[in-house]
């Protein structure tokens, strides 16, 4: 089984992803006839990506101006949405219906993705 | 109220602010300073994360996203999580992500 | 003379607008259909969401840096620019005189710093 494969196991998914550097989409996998489709999926990785970029911005500020650290490099980020929710780790996203979603497993699944 | 929060693994701290980014209050194993400072880090964020999801709506047509109810930023040691005016700051090892969000979205709404 | 209408009588300028920073009201001349001149206002509303931010932050770490509160910021292509100041916004082609325009967009709005980001 691919690995976006695994990720649309998880409850209420409705969509997994790859992207590359700048949030431009390499792979996916879609529900039949869900609301999603390439195109969509596309600028919802360029989205995560720039919430993460700034994320991490904020991470370096946050650790400079505080001495805390623990939160830099930025390794995922999250969106809930009204309906949807998008959880990312690294590169590697899902799409989850939020009457569904399990943000840990969630989270879980995308970060051993990534590490695989 | 929010304080409970704090009864969960891993919580380090819970904070509440207005809509115009104020502090009201917070808890938590951190000064004060840095509580208003996660406070006004979570209000700006959650604006600029507004406007990403505004314009993905815009540009997808696709309904569901807007307004967005939150966002978690994960750190490699720490994450950020807030629902609506709460953000509350969790050590990954310990935390329960899921609880954490099902209280705040509890909070939130109550 | 509003600024936008100023604005839009320069050599080169597309169209020009001004935003609600919150909400979704907005009012424009130019050259746009309101649509695209809706979407636009929204990109530049986002955008000048996050540059505030991310000056706010730098300015509370350098609180001499001289950048923060931001005022504005400028987008080039290879053949439209994107200038905000402020609430205003201005689309641009290649032959508009850019430094003129941020010039006056600037100087004209320049004690528009605004409580209401």
């Amino acid at each position: 089984m691919a690995d976006l494969d695994k990720l649309m196991n998880l409850d209420g998914a409705i969509a997994a992803f790859q992207y590359g550097d700048g949030g431009k989409l390499i792979d996916s996998r879609v529900v039949d006839q869900g609301p999603l489709d390439e195109n969509m999926l596309d600028l919802l990785c360029h989205m995560c990506a720039a919430n993460t970029c700034i994320a991490t911005m904020q991470a370096r500020g946050w650790e400079s101006v505080t001495g805390n650290s623990g939160f830099y490099p930025v390794e995922g980020f999250s969106l809930i949405g009204f309906n949807w929710s998008v959880v990312t780790h690294a590169q590697y996203g899902v799409v989850v219906r939020n009457d569904e979603v399990d943000y840990e497993s969630a989270y879980q699944a995308v970060s051993g993705q990534a590490m695989a | 109220m929010i304080k409970r929060l704090l009864a969960l693994d891993g919580v380090l701290a819970v904070c509440q602010f207005r809509d115009d980014g104020e502090f009201v209050e917070g808890y938590g194993l951190m000064p004060e300073d840095e509580m208003i400072r996660l406070s006004k880090f979570a209000h700006d964020y959650k604006r600029m994360v507004q406007g990403n999801t505004d314009q993905l709506s815009m540009f997808t047509q696709m309904p569901g996203w807007t307004p967005p109810r939150g966002w978690i930023v994960h750190g490699q040691e720490k994450s950020v999580l807030s629902i609506a005016n709460l953000v509350c700051l969790i050590e990954n090892q310990g935390a329960s992500v899921s609880e954490v969000m099902q209280e705040l979205d509890r909070l939130a709404h109550r | 003379m509003s600024i936008v209408s100023e604005l839009v009588s320069m050599p080169g300028v597309i169209a020009a607008g001004e935003y609600a920073y919150r909400g979704d009201r907005f009012s424009y001349k130019g050259d746009l259909e309101p649509e695209q001149a809706r979407m636009a206002s929204i990109m530049c509303r986002s955008t000048t969401m996050g540059i505030r931010m991310q000056s706010d932050m730098l300015g509370s770490i350098y609180p001499d840096c001289g950048i923060s509160p931001s005022r504005g910021w400028a987008v080039k292509g290879p053949k439209f620019s994107v200038c905000v100041v402020a609430n205003v916004f201005c689309f641009l082609s290649a032959e508009a005189p850019f430094n003129d325009i941020m010039q006056f967009m600037t100087t004209r709005l320049h004690d528009d710093i605004s409580d209401m980001v």
